[in-house]
């Protein structure tokens, strides 16, 4: 009779149960060896923008202007003789100015030869200023030096008439543009310095008002001049040196407010400059995240695409963001990963977001590339 | 697909809902296994005692000497309870009435109770076989449904919804309909295995109640005739 065992416990049965489910989590972890996770990472189309025109080309070719300009500064600092004497002549000229004409008459000959190299390191400058200013300038500039040519065989008539006036209105004269050239120079370095494109044409405003202006005040002085010199035959110099200082003053004064009016202008176009810089930034930015998304989207990547695969398209667009064709540029060497590229960008197409794009940043996007790189995508 | 992907980095890396649906999907199939092996021993058991149990009893062995045999009633499973309370029963009303029909009945009504006591005791604990074997799947299929969700939620977030972002998100979510399967799926075949056996022992049972009843009969019979002679 089979009584010992006819009460069945649960030890045995429990023991059974959890054995088993041992052996089938041994058995599992048998048939899938742990491996070391994988580095999960995002998959991404590297949308580089590789346009022959570039968003700062204005800042370029202001950068390109300044260096000539330093150029220019820098021959005309070579020729220190000729700055020092500039400067020399100016402090001697101002002194002068204030205290006695008489003084004048003794630096006469240095002043003359002081002059001429002025005028040399002047016409150096402005040569400069031509070149930075390029295409526009030019003819100003050139009126400007056939008006100082033109000035200059005045003066040279006028030093046969009255030597002393003359003397005293070619120092108030050097004075005034030397004023001028400073604070010119100081409104075309801050121009310079925020490498805006509006301040470049603000600042030749400014130079083309300024020698405007700067004719103008001649003009009147030659007038004044020459008025004065026939009378001043007859006056005593007193007089003269008050006129002389009269012109003088009129001419700063003009001098200085086409400078203050000039920065003004420049600093108001830097400013328009700056935000409208700024909000072309902003939207190229998304749009070429916008078009680096869409295409990313519509990439079916190619099952036999490894990662070392890279493709460069170009896209052509038109203004109101439809393909107009879009080719490889440089190939993976895998035709069917080509391909791929290809298609997506087609199925991307019509990129709508381009006419909400401001002109300047669409005219950025007509052509660009796009960098197709399969890395860690799977 | 063996990066990553090996279960037992699914089931730690799965949200909180699928793991704790994945723990009691577990809790289920190991309760389940213990009461798969503790009903097969058992049945097997009452099935070899209640063939001893036979053999003995159509040995052409005494009653009486049978009756005393046996171990005090509480101890006694199977055949031998339905007996012991029977033949109890029939020796208590011998003495207290005449009518043969009136300690039939008596016994019949004794060996019907033990036998359901008998029947309880097999079936005992196959009900919760039954349960678990309907209800993992669902529970399961919940673990699924709310890791796919899960899922679903984060690929919103990712940028490229590539296969391979999906994959072990998925992947995770359905170990836990796995898991329900696993633990359904030897629960139902089981359940009918042990219940289609404790069926059979138990009409095994009651023919041998029948047979006994007929004995009895026939004794009483017996008496019947000569008390009338």
């Amino acid at each position: 009779m089979a009584r010992k065992e006819r009460r069945v416990g649960y030890g045995l049965p429990v023991v059974l149960a959890i054995g088993l489910h041992l052996g089938v989590l041994v058995l599992s972890l048998l048939h899938w060896p742990a491996s070391e996770p994988e580095p999960s990472s995002a998959s991404i189309v590297k949308a580089t923008l590789v346009s022959t025109e570039t968003a700062t080309d204005q800042a370029q070719r202001a950068q390109e202007a300044q260096a000539r300009a330093a150029e220019a500064q820098k021959q005309a600092e070579q020729d220190a003789k000729a700055k020092q004497a500039e400067e020399d002549a100016q402090a001697k000229a101002e002194r002068q100015a204030r205290e006695q004409a008489a003084k004048q008459q003794q630096a006469e000959a240095a002043r003359q030869q002081q002059l001429e190299a002025i005028e040399k390191a002047r016409q150096q400058a402005e040569e400069a200023a031509q070149r930075r200013a390029e295409e526009a300038e030019q003819a100003a500039q050139r009126q400007a030096a056939a008006e100082k040519q033109r000035k200059a065989e005045a003066e040279a008539r006028r030093q046969a008439e009255a030597e002393k006036q003359r003397k005293a209105e070619e120092a108030r004269k050097q004075q005034a543009e030397a004023e001028k050239q400073r604070k010119a120079e100081e409104a075309r370095k801050q121009a310079e310095a925020e490498k805006q494109r509006k301040a470049e044409e603000a600042r030749k405003q400014a130079e083309a008002e300024k020698q405007r202006k700067a004719e103008e005040a001649r003009k009147q002085a030659e007038a004044e001049k020459q008025r004065k010199a026939e009378e001043a035959r007859k006056q005593a110099e007193a007089e003269k040196k008050r006129k002389a200082e009269e012109a003088a003053e009129r001419a700063a004064q003009a001098a200085k407010q086409a400078a203050q009016q000039a920065l003004d202008q420049s600093i108001a176009g830097e400013e328009q400059a700056i935000a409208n810089a700024r909000q072309a930034a902003q939207a190229a930015n998304g749009f070429k995240n916008l078009v680096k998304r869409a295409v990313e989207q519509a990439w079916i990547i190619p099952a036999s695409a490894s990662n070392q695969l890279r493709a460069v398209v170009h896209l052509t667009l038109l203004p109101t963001g439809e393909l107009v064709d879009a080719t490889i540029q440089k190939s993976s060497g895998d035709p069917t990963f080509d391909r791929s590229v290809l298609q997506a960008v087609e199925r991307a197409a019509p990129f709508r977001e381009m006419r909400d794009l401001p002109p300047s940043a669409q005219r950025q996007f007509r052509d660009f590339n796009l960098d197709f790189n399969p890395e860690d995508v799977r | 697909m063996n990066d990553s992907l090996s279960i037992p980095n699914l089931i730690m890396n799965a949200s909180l809902v699928v793991q704790l649906v994945m723990l009691l999907l577990i809790v289920g199939s190991i309760a389940s296994w213990v009461v798969i092996f503790q009903r097969s021993f058992v049945l097997s058991r009452a099935k070899k005692a209640h063939r001893a149990f036979e053999d003995r009893f159509w040995s052409g062995v005494d009653l009486n000497e049978l009756y005393r045999e046996t171990p005090p009633e509480q101890d006694v499973v199977g055949a031998e309870h339905i007996f012991r309370a029977g033949f109890r029963e029939f020796n208590r009303l011998m003495p207290k009435t005449r009518s043969s029909q009136a300690i039939l009945d008596g016994v019949q009504r004794a060996m019907r109770v033990a036998w359901s006591r008998e029947e309880e005791r097999l079936n005992q604990h196959l009900i919760f076989l039954a349960t678990v074997a309907s209800s993992s799947p669902y529970i399961g299929l919940f673990g699924t449904v709310w890791g796919i969700m899960g899922s679903f939620m984060g690929l919103s977030m990712a940028q490229q919804a590539t296969l391979s972002t999906v994959a072990p998100w998925i992947a995770e979510a359905l170990i836990a309909t796995a898991m329900g399967l696993f633990a359904a799926i030897p629960a139902v075949i089981f359940y009918n295995r042990l219940s289609a056996q404790s069926n059979r022992i138990l009409g095994q049972y009651e023919d041998f109640a029948e047979e006994f009843h007929s004995i009895l009969h026939r004794n009483l019979q017996g008496r019947g005739d000569r008390e009338a002679a």
